[in-house]
């Protein structure tokens, strides 16, 4: 026991209940020069006062293993103003925009300043979505700071590694942890799709659910036919969660047997009666769901609110390819949508809504938007006519209804042309109530930031018009420094 | 001409949070009417008229460099969110140039400029060594006050003495379960004293039993440091001048701004290396560090605003500016005033040191000063290290290129992330300060010569 110790033990016990450590003990004096005391308690003070002054002073020293260096970067660091930027919006500033920032770097090959990782990287863990953007710019660095930090290491999953080169290096499959070998199989994904799958195959049965959920999802990329056998066993996975993915993925996959089993099913349950005047549609929702089914992803129980049949013939009918129906219903979409249906006429149209947005089928979509369906089908359309067809109906409606917005805000950015013009109409007249503000705040961040001047040329005195200037002059500024 | 400042600068200037969020929602031209921008030589006024909740607008000014502003809005907060808001609008280009400044303006520039001069002289003859009125007609009274404060320090320290010694008798275990109360009262009577160094002192030692392992150890340090204080102050005579003069500041004898800058000046380009604000009682104080580029030498100028002000901004990490510093007298001649302000000079990455060196600058520094518990840290080629030892998990360290480690504050305090981010396991140069429980990094340079803050 250092002498130290020895002084603070006694100190914690106090001088009254135990005596002075050895060699004090009677010492008068024995802080040195310092004191003539000989109380015990200014004895001690003064001897810790020295104890003090020595340890500070005599302080060597230690040793302790650096860090190994990270690898050397390929992409330039984003300039001072953007850094800048970037530290304003991770703090707090607009930060709705970071997405738009990250995206822009990762646009012109540029990576994250640094010092503003640990931040970002914060975010990331807080907030997936933010986590493939965050993965483009993070660069070299990003990588060997997720190492250090679990919080962080969902990086290392998402592939993109700028510096180890994609699927090298199988020691990282075999050995790493869950994020390590999902970034491993994103790269070699992206290089060579079939070794990937068969990487996954070789240790599918030894994988733990969460993992076998994560490894499937990868191969959404580079889909193709070959993937067909490997998919459909993992039909037969004891995890549902595992089981809907694949079902989603052969549902995706063009001319697969699920495809074909879908198409099936759909035709048993819709059918085109010939009438004296005209012909109708007529569904014969099914009476009960076999195991097959089931197996490929359609699910039993109804949400609350549905009907039980009626839950089913939607499933049903929305996972049949479109293509199903021509031919079978009518020899176009538009004749088929204008057929008369029977009472379950909103549960097809329900459907076949839902089938084409998934299906991204422009045919269907529009065929369906003349008969006034939902209008979420805008997504399945060309980007040009998506636009367009947004103007026509922004510019018809007289008042920014509900309705109406809602059309707009599902509309991603960014908004220009003819778009931007029927908004910054509606803005420039729209009554002043919160469809309003709602329509500034969207516009904010997805009219083409080139726009500032003129929203402030509209003149109108409102605070959301105020903040949607600002906004745009904000991202203006910031897409500029990215140059 | 003068240059347009950056947004950090600006909002640097905000007294508080709310005020900086008050700045950005008036930082928008709706508002506002009647802005301009008039610049003549290196000066240069910004104006305007922001509408407010009032009738009347409210007529806002910024006079440049120094800064100087006027607002005519009811905020107590200075600068108010208008000026802040015409401020960034300037820096983002949002504010015209105009030929000349309107009438009010002139007016209020010309107020402000008689004021200066008027306490300017007032100051220069204090300088000159011009007695106050007061202290000028008695220098009996003056030495009379003296004395009878320093037997009323001397009685407190006395007091102070037999309170530590009472602490130890009965044993520092009870020091956990005593509360707030335990040292606040002592440290009142320390007020009362007028010793309020040593009262500054005993009210920070409330944290220590609660900071985890180790303090009764450190609480032990502080008492035996504070006893060391009270015996040094009844021995002062026999001190040196210098060591005297360091026991006095401790025990908290303040030295004027005037007799500070009536010694002489050291003129040097310091690079600032580094800035900490904490909050002093009710005062927002910042530490900030220069350090000499032709002497090495470091100095320590500390900036105070009370709540709601500003702290002066004229001082930024990765500035370099010539000037002239007067020092406190004390023997570790860290603390300093800026005399004069020549310019503001390009930023130079400072050569930083070892670990070693370091260690023995501040075990140099304590042989004459033992008080000393900050001391500057300027360490070239480091990189950060992690304890080998498993018992301190996480715990991190710089290592210089011999090996030799000096260890960051512990985990507690906070992780270094930025700073591990910043070296990716290369080289940096770290400014921070070095204290009895660990560097605390407080800016670090990166292999590319960026100074950023930690």
């Amino acid at each position: 026991v250092s002498s130290w110790e020895e002084l603070v033990s006694t100190a914690l016990v106090g001088t009254e209940r135990r005596p002075l450590p050895e060699g004090l003990a009677g010492a008068a004096g024995a802080g040195g020069a310092l004191s003539t005391a000989s109380e015990p308690e200014a004895v001690l003070l003064d001897r810790a006062a020295v104890e003090v002054a020595r340890r500070r002073a005599g302080r060597a020293a230690g040793r302790a293993e650096p860090l190994p260096p990270a690898p050397g970067e390929r992409a330039p660091r984003a300039g001072p103003a953007a850094g800048r930027r970037l530290a304003r919006m991770l703090a707090g500033d607009r930060d709705r925009l970071l997405p738009e920032w990250l995206a822009a770097a990762a646009a012109r090959g540029l990576r994250v300043p640094e010092e503003l990782l640990p931040e970002l990287l914060e975010r990331g863990h807080a907030d997936r979505s933010l986590r493939p953007a965050i993965a483009a710019v993070a660069g070299a660095r990003g990588r060997w700071l997720a190492r250090l930090n679990r919080d962080w290491d969902y990086l290392l999953g998402e592939g993109g590694d700028p510096v180890r080169a994609a699927g090298e290096d199988r020691e990282v499959w075999e050995l790493g942890g869950p994020a390590e070998r999902r970034g491993w199989l994103v790269s070699l994904r992206a290089r060579d799709p079939g070794a990937a799958r068969e990487a996954l195959a070789a240790t599918w049965a030894s994988e733990t659910p969460p993992d076998r959920l994560a490894f499937l999802q990868v191969l959404d990329d580079g889909l193709g036919a070959a993937d067909e056998p490997f998919l459909e066993a993992a039909l037969g996975d004891r995890r549902r969660e595992v089981r809907e993915a694949a079902a989603e993925l052969l549902a995706r996959l063009p001319g697969s047997e699920l495809q074909r089993r879908a198409a099936r099913r759909g035709r048993a349950c819709l059918r085109r009666q010939h009438g004296r005047l005209r012909d109708r549609l007529v569904a014969e929702p099914p009476a009960e769901l076999d195991k097959e089914t089931e197996r490929d992803g359609v699910r039993r129980r109804a949400p609350v609110g549905s009907g039980q049949r009626a839950w089913w013939l939607e499933q049903l009918l929305a996972r049949a390819p479109l293509e199903t129906w021509i031919g079978w219903l009518g020899e176009t979409p538009a004749e088929i949508v204008g057929l008369q249906r029977d009472e379950w006429g909103e549960v097809v149209e329900a459907a076949w809504t839902q089938a084409a947005i998934a299906q991204r089928d422009a045919g269907w979509a529009r065929a369906l938007l003349e008969r006034g369906a939902s209008a979420g089908l805008l997504v399945a359309l060309p980007p040009a006519e998506r636009t367009s067809r947004a103007a026509a109906r922004l510019r018809a409606s007289r008042r920014l209804d509900t309705e109406t917005l809602d059309m707009v805000l599902g509309l991603a950015g960014p908004w220009a042309g003819e778009l931007a013009e029927a908004v910054l109409d509606k803005i420039a007249r729209a009554r002043d109530d919160g469809n309003l503000v709602a329509l500034c705040h969207a516009a904010a961040e997805r009219l083409a930031p080139e726009l500032h001047a003129w929203v402030r040329s509209l003149r109108r005195e409102h605070g959301a018009v105020a903040h949607l200037a600002a906004t745009l002059r904000f991202r203006h500024e910031m897409l500029k420094e990215l140059k | 001409m003068v240059d347009r400042w950056s947004r950090e600068q600006v909002l640097a200037l905000a007294p508080d949070a709310s005020a900086r969020v008050g700045a950005e929602s008036v930082a928008l031209p709706g508002p506002w009417s009647g802005t301009g921008c008039h610049s003549a030589g290196d000066e240069a006024a910004l104006w305007g008229e922001c509408k407010g909740s009032g009738a009347k607008p409210y007529r806002t000014c910024v006079e440049l460099p120094a800064p100087a502003y006027r607002c005519t809005c009811p905020s107590r907060k200075f600068p108010c969110k208008h000026v802040l808001g015409l401020l960034l609008l300037w820096s983002e280009g949002a504010v015209p140039a105009a030929g000349a400044v309107p009438a009010w303006v002139a007016e209020w520039i010309e107020g402000r400029r008689e004021r200066e001069a008027r306490t300017a002289s007032r100051r220069e003859r204090a300088e000159r060594g011009d007695r106050a009125p007061q202290a000028a007609s008695d220098p009996e009274a003056a030495r009379r006050r003296g004395e009878r404060r320093e037997r009323r320090v001397a009685a407190g320290l006395d007091e102070l003495d037999r309170w530590l010694r009472d602490q130890v008798r009965h044993g520092l275990a009870g020091a956990q379960r005593a509360g707030y109360q335990h040292w606040d009262a002592v440290a009142a009577r320390m007020v009362d004293a007028q010793a309020a160094g040593v009262a500054g002192v005993l009210r920070r030692l409330v944290a220590v039993p609660a900071s985890g392992e180790g303090w009764t150890g450190r609480l032990l340090e502080e008492y035996a440091l504070l006893r060391l204080l009270t015996v040094a102050y009844r021995r002062g005579e026999e001190l040196a001048e210098p060591l005297r003069e360091t026991v006095r500041a401790r025990v908290g004898f303040t030295v004027t701004r005037e007799q500070v800058l009536a010694g002489p000046a050291v003129r040097d380009r310091w690079d600032v290396l580094g800035q900490r604000e904490t909050q002093e009682d009710r005062l927002r104080m910042r530490r900030v560090w220069l350090r000499g580029r032709r002497s090495g030498r470091m100095a320590l100028v500390l900036e105070f605003a009370a709540p709601g002000q500003p702290l002066d901004t004229s001082l930024a990490v990765g500035l370099g500016v010539d000037a002239e510093l007067a020092f406190y007298p004390g023997v570790a001649g860290l603390r300093a005033l800026v005399a004069r302000r020549h310019a503001t000079v390009p930023a130079e990455v400072p050569r930083g040191g070892t670990v070693a060196d370091m260690l023995a600058s501040y075990a140099a520094a304590l042989a004459e000063d033992p008080w000393l518990d900050t001391w500057p840290a300027l360490l070239g080629d480091v990189v950060p290290a992690s304890d080998p030892d498993p018992g301190r998990d996480g715990a991190w360290s710089l290592a210089d290129p011999s090996g030799a480690a000096a260890p960051l504050l512990p985990r507690a305090v906070g992780l270094p992330w930025p700073l591990l981010a910043l070296s990716g396991g290369h080289p940096v140069t770290v400014a921070g300060e070095w204290t009895p429980a660990g560097l605390r990094p407080l800016t670090a340079w990166d292999g590319d010569g960026r100074a950023v803050v930690l």
